[in-house]
Formats: C-alpha cells, sequence, structure tokens
C-alpha cells in the first residue's frame, strides 16, 4: 500500500457495498421461476468453481437418497462478499429455498441456503465486512511520448473492471434492462438499436427465451466485440510499443487474450495473410488519434454473441473502438458498430469502466465447471 | 474415439481443412500422376496453426540480452517476434519411470492414465504449468521489464495465458489455487528460475498424466542458451504425491522466428463434456451436472 500513499491517487474506498455481478446466465435461463422448491439435505461437498459454486447434498428419499446440486453464486463474488471454500462444511444440514431446474435434472438455484443448526444463511449476502478497495484517482498515466497509457505506470499493476453498462444500448436510447442486458419491458426492444427485422425478431426471441441459447453460457464461448468490454470481472491492457502490439488479457471467458495491431498491418488475418477464418475476437488493428487509442475490426464469425443481451451480428460486423482514459481511474469506451447485414444504419453505444488499482484481474475460468 | 481427434490439441475445424487440403493434394497427385506433389506436402503444415515446426531454423545466433546483461527469453526488440515450439511431453522422460519417486496410489493413477486419457486439457481447461509447453502450437513468453513481470502466453487450450512475477515479491500467505497458480521468478546467472505455488488439481503436469498434488511446489528453470534454444527443467517437490523431491531431465524447446500468437478458440468444435456425462456407455461419468 506504500505506493498509494506517496502517489497520493488512491484513496480507500468500500467500491460496493455487496459485490454482486452477473457470472454468467440469467436465472431464468437455467431454472424455471414458476417451480419454487424447498429442500433440505445433507451437506457431501462444495464444488468451488466458476462460473459458480455448487453445494451438492444428498436429500432423504425411499428407497434411497437423492443427489443434488445447489447452485449459488460465483467464487469471484463470494469470496469478494466473505464467502470461502469451508464457509460450509460437509456434514451440515441446509434448507434452500430456489428454482428447480428447467431440464428436470436434480439441481436448484440457491435464492436461499440456511444452516438448521445454526439459523444463519450461507453463501447468500456478505459475510462480515466487505474488505476496503482502493479507488483510483489522478491524471492520466502517460508514455514518455505523452499518449495515455492503457495499462498500469510502471511498476504498478491494475486492471480495468465495473462497466457502467452491461449491455450494448445504442447512446441516446433510453430503455431498462438488468445486469444480464434483459429488457424489462420486451417492447422496448426496437429502441435498443436500429435492427433490421430479422435481427429485431431474434434479438426478441432470444430476449424472451431468457437469453438461453447463449454460447457463452451453453459453451463457454468466447465473449468477443464489445462484449468483452461489459464483463464484470474486467481485463488488463498490456501495451508493447517495442514489438507494436497491444494485449488485452480478458477474466471473462476463459481468460481469453485478444491482440491489437499497431505495426500498421493490413486486416487481412493475425499471421501471414489468412483472410478465410473468421474469429471470434476478429481482426484488429489499431492508431492513436489524440488521446483515443482507436481499434478497427473485422473478420468476425458468428459462433459467439457479441452482447451480453443478445443482439444479433454477422460476419460483416466492423467495430471501431476508441478507449480514453480520461484520468487514472476512469476508461471511456465508444464503439460504433456497422453491420451492414444486421442493423439499418452504423449505431454508437458508450460507458466507461474503472480502474482497480493493485489487484489482477480475478481468476475466472468458464470451463472451470465443466465436465 | 472422434473424442479424442476433437478434443485433443486440435480445432476440429482446422483439422477438417487440413484433411481436406490434404485430400485435394492427394487428388491432384491421382489426376496427374506427378509424385513431385508430394514433395510439397508439408504445405498444409506450414499453413497458420496446423503442425508447425516445418520450417528449418536459421543457424543461431548467440543468447540475446538486454542492456543490463540480462538474457531475453522471448522476442527481440527490432526483430520480428517468435515463439517457442513444444518440447516437454512427458515429465519422468530420461530418468525412466522406475526413478520417479512415485508414492503408490501415484503409480496406480499414472498407470490407470495410460489407459483412460481423460485429460482435463482435452476439454479446454488451461494446461497448467509446464503442460502448456507441450501443446503442437507452443507459446510465447511476452516480457514486460517496464512491470516486472512475464506473461507466457499459450496457443493451445482456451486461449490464454500465465503470469511470472519478477519484481522480487514473495508468496503471499494464501493463495487460492488455480490451473497456472502464484508464480515468482529471479535469476540465477543467465538462467531465470520460477517458483509456483497455488496450483489446483485441474490440470495434468504433462501429456502423460504424471500426477499431483495441491501439495505442489514447481520450480522451473529456463536458460535461453542461444538464440534457438530454451533450455527447461522442473523440479517436482509434491509430499501428497511422491516420496521425495524429483527433478525431470533437461527438454528443449525451440525457437520459431516469426511465429505470431493466433486465436485458438479450443470450445469451437469440442465435442469432450457432451461424450463425457454419457453419451458413451463407457465414458467416465465423473460429473452428473453441467451448467
Amino acid at each position: 500500500m506504500r505506493q498509494f500513499v506517496v502517489r497520493g491517487t488512491v484513496c480507500l474506498a468500500v467500491l460496493f457495498a455487496a459485490i454482486s455481478a452477473p457470472a454468467q446466465h440469467t436465472l431464468a435461463a437455467k431454472f424455471d421461476l414458476a417451480k419454487p422448491l424447498t429442500l433440505t439435505g445433507t451437506v457431501t461437498q462444495i464444488d468451488w468453481a466458476n462460473p459458480y459454486v455448487h453445494v451438492l447434498m444428498k436429500v432423504a428419499g425411499q428407497p434411497l437418497p437423492t443427489l443434488w446440486a445447489v447452485e449459488v453464486e460465483g467464487p469471484i463474488i463470494l469470496s469478494d462478499n466473505g464467502w470461502t471454500e469451508t464457509s460450509l462444511a460437509p456434514g451440515e444440514t441446509i434448507r434452500v429455498e430456489g428454482f428447480a431446474a428447467r431440464d428436470g435434472s436434480k439441481q436448484i438455484s440457491g435464492k436461499s441456503v440456511v444452516m438448521t443448526r445454526t439459523g444463519k444463511p450461507v453463501y447468500v449476502g456478505t459475510n462480515g465486512t466487505p474488505r476496503a478497495r482502493p479507488v483510483a484517482s489522478g491524471p492520466t498515466p502517460r508514455w514518455p511520448d505523452g499518449h495515455p497509457r492503457l495499462g498500469p505506470p510502471p511498476g504498478q499493476t491494475g486492471y480495468w473492471g465495473f462497466p457502467t453498462k452491461n449491455s450494448l444500448v445504442e447512446d441516446g436510447v433510453d430503455v431498462q434492462m438488468d445486469a444480464y442486458g434483459l429488457l424489462k419491458n420486451i417492447a422496448d426492444a426496437q429502441k435498443v438499436a436500429p435492427m433490421q427485422p430479422w435481427a429485431l425478431g431474434l434479438y426478441k426471441l432470444r430476449q424472451s427465451t431468457f437469453l438461453q441459447a447463449d454460447p457463452m453460457f451453453l459453451k463457454c464461448m468466447p465473449p468477443g466485440g464489445p462484449r468483452q468490454f461489459e464483463q464484470p470481472y474486467g481485463f488488463q491492457f498490456v501495451e508493447q510499443p517495442e514489438f507494436k502490439r497491444v494485449f488485452v488479457l480478458m477474466a471473462s471467458g476463459n481468460r481469453n487474450r485478444r491482440i491489437i495491431y499497431t505495426d500498421g498491418r493490413k486486416q487481412v488475418g493475425q499471421i501471414q495473410g489468412n483472410d478465410d477464418n473468421p474469429l471470434f475476437y476478429g481482426y484488429a488493428v489499431g492508431r492513436q488519434d489524440g488521446d483515443a487509442f482507436v481499434v478497427d475490426t473485422k473478420g468476425f464469425n458468428e459462433a459467439f454473441w457479441f452482447d451480453n443481451g443478445g443482439l444479433p451480428h454477422t460476419e460483416q460486423l466492423q467495430t471501431i473502438e476508441r478507449f480514453t482514459r480520461t484520468d487514472m481511474g476512469t476508461m471511456r469506451y465508444e464503439v460504433t458498430i456497422n453491420d451492414t447485414g444486421a442493423y439499418t444504419r452504423p449505431w454508437k453505444s458508450t460507458w466507461n469502466l474503472k480502474w482497480v488499482p493493485g489487484e489482477e484481474t480475478p481468476y475466472f475460468l468458464c470451463q472451470d465447471n465443466r465436465p | 474415439m472422434s473424442f479424442r481427434i476433437n478434443g485433443r490439441d486440435d480445432s476440429a475445424m482446422r483439422m477438417t481443412r487440413l484433411f481436406a487440403k490434404t485430400a485435394i493434394l492427394g487428388l491432384a497427385i491421382v489426376l496427374t500422376g506427378n509424385i513431385g506433389v508430394t514433395a510439397q506436402a508439408p504445405a498444409p503444415a506450414q499453413g497458420r496453426g496446423g503442425g508447425r515446426g516445418a520450417a528449418a531454423a536459421p543457424p543461431s545466433a548467440p543468447t540475446p540480452r538486454r542492456a543490463d546483461g540480462k538474457p531475453i527469453l522471448g522476442s527481440v526488440p527490432g526483430q520480428p517476434v517468435g515463439g517457442w515450439g513444444a518440447g516437454v511431453t512427458t515429465l519422468p522422460r530420461g530418468g525412466g519411470l522406475d526413478e520417479v519417486p512415485f508414492q503408490p496410489w501415484a503409480r496406480a493413477v499414472y498407470d490407470i492414465r495410460q489407459i483412460d486419457q481423460f485429460e482435463p486439457h482435452t476439454r479446454c481447461k488451461a494446461s497448467g504449468v509446464s503442460r502448456q509447453f507441450s501443446t503442437p502450437y507452443g507459446t510465447e513468453f511476452v516480457e514486460v521489464p517496464d512491470l516486472q513481470r512475464m506473461y507466457i502466453m499459450d496457443n493451445g487450450g482456451p486461449n490464454s495465458y500465465r503470469i511470472i512475477y519478477l519484481d522480487g515479491r514473495s508468496f503471499p500467505p494464501s493463495i487460492a489455487p488455480t490451473n497456472y497458480g502464484y508464480s515468482i521468478g529471479h535469476w540465477e546467472g543467465d538462467t531465470l528460475v520460477v517458483e509456483t505455488r497455488g496450483l489446483n488439481e485441474k490440470f495434468w503436469m504433462d501429456t502423460r498424466g504424471t500426477p499431483h498434488t495441491a501439495q505442489l511446489k514447481f520450480t522451473e528453470r529456463f536458460t535461453r542458451s542461444d538464440m534457438n534454444t530454451l533450455k527447461y527443467q522442473a523440479t517436482i517437490d509434491d509430499p501428497g504425491t511422491y516420496t521425495k523431491p524429483w527433478t525431470t531431465t533437461v527438454f528443449e524447446l525451440r525457437w520459431r522466428p516469426g511465429d505470431e500468437l493466433f486465436e485458438y478458440i479450443c470450445q469451437q468444435s469440442n465435442y469432450g463434456p457432451e461424450l463425457m456425462v454419457g453419451s458413451q456407455e463407457d465414458v467416465d461419468n465423473t460429473r452428473f451436472f453441467v451448467p
């Protein structure tokens, strides 16, 4: 902490009283909200893995007990709220209130998990006082040539996270969405972006099915395009001026990396001219425009959703992203979506990201709890 | 067996393309009767991602160094970037299995894994230490001196990365276990010694399934003996698995000049998880639920 005091650019504050950020899927994507369920069982195992921690429990029954999986929050959020893998021990009896899984498997969402022995809730809310997190302030750090540093100043660390938008909405449009990008009112769908009729139909379908078909939820496909900057767990920029490239090292997805080339190459492939292989992160080339780092990306495939809320895109997608670090603690992200296959005109969405000083991105592997 | 093909270190798409190219090539040979074409057979292998290492390495230059004299382990400023090819495939090689001080249970696990190769890597889990140097597409060492750290970028697996701190820090009192653990490096002469703690049990240390537990203290020695050669040696100190610490033979990774990182998304056509949850009768059903 000494460096923070010396620099005077960081103060301690509780960033969020109780950290809650969407880890992976909407509750309704997996669980049937019309099927509330209460179960009491004996804990057999804690599967402390991303994206969601599961408590395995044995529920008494005839002729044999059944084994159930209770899905609670992810390890990152639980840890931030003071919970650990050992907060609940095998052998404890718990009472779980939640919803049954849509697919009929023995899974229940753990909206409320209470230890019957103590009457205390576990893996819900906070356990003690959440730790204080430093908040960064001060002027934009710069390279010797004067352009803003996208990453940490020399000798420091930190990452960008906590986006102020969790899903794409055209600038100037006022619609209500939850943290997963689900509209409060499906009738607002056409306002979100200038979609072509087929795209609007697909967007409505995805919304009305609670984003169940999200390839990131189903298959851990990467959150490519602007979606990588909508993720709660953030990313790091690593700039390598000597090799004329910038890495985006993500916490979400599967800790993927994206490379933005600043060496003037053409957008025909990341390696020596392959241009027939559309990518999840596209072919990205960057340049400096005043204080903004401008990234032009195309060559996307259609095997992923480029937005948490399920806005469609096609292989014709081109994004122009402008990253402007307005001060030490703030990055403004502006993305222009140009996809003549899905939208009637180019459109733009803007949000801010917050610098989390002194920390690495949390460890998140979507694949972690898969077989 | 399609599981192994798809799930192994290849994207099925890339494999399909490679097969297609090979088939077309084969057809061309049949049609033209021009056996000379076969001399061009490595062409698919030199394509992006398809089995690297076909290009002949140039004569080696001395170990590249920074202004302070320390070896550069990654790309050299002023030259095109490059990466390290696959080298390590199995840790006990050299000394032989009998010299590995397995505890009895560990030897049994090792033997079972020779038959039942459900390696986590084949299901798109992050490679983990030492295993990352066995993927066919290699790795790149990205050194960032002003942040006093080095990243090791994987091409295979889930397109991820590992951090090695070079700022003289010590290990934190508690480390949440991960596939790459918490790595701290220091220089001993021309050798970068990297110590890693906080490893989980969700990966194999090598392709053969040499086992470990979360008690593992993993020490690696990286020595770039010339421009094109990185010597690699690991010491495994895991009282949960072995009766005493042991050290592998020295493996060599070869420099691939101009070999850039590329996008490789293991999940794109990986069917391992579906097969593991019971669509094949003989498949181990280790987890009964999927998220």
